[in-house]
């Protein structure tokens, strides 16, 4: 098709609106957000450059682009801190790639004669098409623009514990004491929470950010997410102040919706990262140092980790357990220990399934991990 | 009845069936032409040059919808994957035979035989209403699809688009599809194959670059003065065929070879096409003659939906449609150029509907 730049422009904006109805579907403010950035992405990408660049574009040249736009909004999206779970955003991106492939050589030349020769210029009906979602994209970025929570700016050193109980965003200083959260919607970004049982704790809340925030000296639990559906991005957890503690814990977290776990840096606890009953994507963290497993995935979740760097844990690096379904992808685990002599499962095992788990492993990295990837009581692995 | 083809080809299906997609009733429409097949005179050509597979693509069909094409349709019928990841990357050529199936489904579901009209078209007339047709009408918008004029002979020799076998000694004059497709068809018929071309071919997937199949190179064509949009022309109508392995492996051989004049003692084919421009229609011929129509060179100069402007307005409608509107649509000799006309024509009548 050689497209003009008012057909490409035309034939995009309509062909987003099968993404955007599914965003409105969705019901969630993220959704509409990262429909109007694939929007913006592309259209972007048309006038500045497709257009210049491609007088002619074969089909097949779609798939090129779709991983060049995917490869920009996807960090735009992170940078803009837009909190899309990873795989429903990766789903609201196909579809929204799919479906401006069906609409290029299926819908708009089944309904519009000369769609090829007008340039992909969809006629009148496409233009009022293309009007309504422009107008339907840019009212959702206002509504969302509207109702968004209030910004609290923390300066200095707060003492806590602080209890969150409505929808906001907590930017910068130090927290003592903890901080709980008992309210959806909230966001908390570049803060330093000192002490604590737990440094954050969140209960019974859904759509809740965690954005470059570093917890140490806490008791517990660095994290502690119950009931919850979390995204947690650029987090640390160091010096945790007793042995029996846990970097991030997301339990019981089925009913909300998924929850993410990425670019965390855990040192010294006694397990990194551990989910129970959840489903959760744990993807790019670097987990150094703990004493019983560096991630856990456990009591029936159905987790992913993939990218994550696990170093000198003692005993397990990365275990599926207790009837889990585990994606295990592309991690790096070095210098899994041995934890005594009388346990086989605590024998260096880099990567382990364990108790009736389901693990399909592949492109893992396992160095001087003497226990190697095994499958212990009745579990599987799957390699792929 | 409100609209007239005058022709009866593969152009005149094209735009009877986007006629008939955009609502307008068989009773309302007449075909005149000399056979009721409109492939008839397209396949005796293709079936001279042994053509299996057409030059055009995916699209290249009659029906009124690019959508679905025949990579489509093929790929259902087969249950295969690979029309379909062929025509993605611009490799789908689908076979003659499929396409004049389509053609022939194209013909008995639009009612083309209930409009058709056995008489040839030799004077059309400016009336109250619209136009006659030797007589007959008024219709208020007619489409002139005639065709190629005739064919381009040389003395003392066959013209490829005759039925023809081959010698053992072949020369072949000509440069464009048709004489390609003919070197390889004397090669495997074992003959020793002389190209005579007064200049290299053009490699190019269709007929002319693809951007001006669309408005994006269309419009720049438009707008380009008389004087440069014949010069345009001219360079397009330059002979081409199609790029890749298919075409030029079977030339790596002894058996093959160039010369400037045809050997004496050899068959010689002529794969020189078609008479260019109205003047050897005489048809276009009358029409010029009578309403002082404006050419510029061999062509009729029309506006960019393919209409006669002299002789269209808020009422009536004259559009030229196959090579006579190359003014309007540079490959207008293709299917895709058909199209165009067809879809400016339905246009210009649910205007003035």
């Amino acid at each position: 098709m050689s497209y003009t730049l008012t057909g490409r422009i035309q034939s995009r904006i309509v062909a987003t609106l099968p993404a955007l109805l599914l965003a409105l579907a969705l019901h969630r403010w993220w959704a509409i957000e990262l429909v109007a950035l694939m929007l913006a992405v592309g259209l972007v990408l048309d006038v500045v450059v497709y257009h210049r660049a491609l007088p002619y574009q074969p089909a097949w040249v779609a798939v090129p682009l779709g991983a060049l736009e995917l490869a920009i909004v996807y960090p735009s999206m992170r940078y803009l801190g837009i909190m899309a779970p990873l795989r429903l955003a990766l789903l609201l991106y196909a579809v929204a790639w799919l479906s401006a492939q069906v609409f290029a050589h299926a819908v708009f030349p089944r309904l519009q004669l000369e769609y090829a020769e007008a340039g992909g210029e969809p006629g009148r009906a496409g233009v009022l098409t293309a009007a309504a979602v422009a107008v339907t994209v840019v009212g959702g970025l206002g509504a969302a623009y509207a109702v968004r929570p209030p910004t609290i700016h923390l300066h200095g050193t707060v003492q806590g514990p602080l209890v969150i109980r409505h929808a906001e965003t907590l930017v910068g200083g130090v927290v003592q004491g903890g901080i709980r959260i008992r309210a959806n919607h909230v966001t908390l970004r570049n803060v330093t929470i000192v002490g604590g049982e737990y440094g954050v704790d969140i209960e019974h809340a859904q759509h809740v950010m965690l954005d470059h925030v570093r917890v140490l000296h806490f008791a517990l639990d660095a994290v502690r997410a119950l009931d919850a559906g979390v995204m947690i991005d650029n987090c640390s957890v160091t010096a945790p102040a007793g042995p029996f503690t846990t970097g991030i814990l997301i339990s019981y977290s089925m009913g909300r919706p998924m929850s993410m776990v990425s670019h965390c840096t855990v040192v010294g606890v006694r397990e990194g990262i551990s989910t129970h009953s959840s489903m959760v994507d744990v993807m790019d963290n670097h987990v150094v140092g703990t004493t019983v497993r560096g991630i856990s995935l456990s009591e029936m979740s159905m987790d992913m980790a993939s990218g994550n760097q696990v170093e000198s844990a003692r005993g397990i690096g990365i275990i599926c357990m207790d009837h889990s379904l585990c994606d295990i992808k592309h991690n790096t685990i070095t210098g899994a220990q041995v934890d005594g002599n009388s346990d086989p499962s605590r024998h260096g095992v880099a990567i382990e399934a364990y108790f009736y788990a389901n693990a399909t492993v592949a492109h893992n990295t396992v160095i001087a991990s003497p226990g190697g990837v095994q499958a212990f009581d009745n579990s599987t692995i799957a390699r792929n | 009845m409100r609209c007239a083809i005058a022709g009866s080809g593969v152009a005149a299906l094209a735009a009877y069936a986007t006629l008939r997609h955009g609502g307008v009733p068989a009773e309302e429409i007449a075909v005149f032409g000399t056979d009721d097949d409109p492939t008839a005179q397209w396949r005796g050509r293709a079936e001279a040059i042994r053509q299996r597979r057409m030059r055009s693509e995916s699209d290249g069909h009659l029906a009124p919808a690019s959508f679905p094409g025949l990579a489509v349709r093929e790929a259902a019928r087969r249950g295969s994957l690979r029309p379909l990841i062929q025509s993605v990357a611009d490799r789908y050529h689908p076979t003659v035979e499929d396409f004049l199936a389509h053609a022939s489904e194209v013909r008995s579901r639009s009612g083309w035989d209930r409009s058709f009209v056995a008489h040839r078209v030799e004077r059309i007339r400016a009336v109250d209403g619209g136009f006659e047709l030797d007589g007959e009408g008024p219709f208020a918008h007619v489409l002139v699809a005639t065709g190629h004029p005739g064919l381009a002979r040389m003395p003392g020799t066959v013209h490829a688009y005759e039925p023809h076998e081959y010698a053992s000694r072949v020369a072949i004059v000509g440069a464009g599809m048709a004489a390609a497709t003919e070197w390889l068809n004397a090669l495997d018929a074992g003959a020793e194959v002389i190209s005579v071309r007064r200049r290299e071919p053009v490699r190019r997937p269709l007929n002319v670059p693809r951007p001006f199949f669309s408005k994006r190179g269309l419009s720049g064509y438009h707008a380009l003065s008389n004087e440069r949009r014949a010069a345009k022309l001219r360079e397009l109508a330059a002979p081409s065929f199609p790029p890749g392995p298919a075409w030029d492996k079977p030339l790596e051989t002894e058996r093959f070879r160039v010369e400037p004049e045809p050997p004496d003692g050899c068959q010689v084919i002529a794969a020189t096409g078609f008479l260019k421009g109205y003047r050897h229609d005489p048809l276009l011929a009358d029409l010029v003659e009578e309403y002082e129509l404006t050419t510029h060179g061999r062509w009729i100069v029309l506006d960019p939906d393919s209409t006669v402007p002299a002789l269209t307005d808020d009422t009536r409608t004259l559009a030229l449609s196959g090579v006579a509107a190359q003014w309007a649509f540079p490959a207008a000799d293709t299917i895709a150029g058909a199209k165009y006309t067809a879809h400016a024509f339905l246009r210009r009548l649910c205007r003035t509907r």
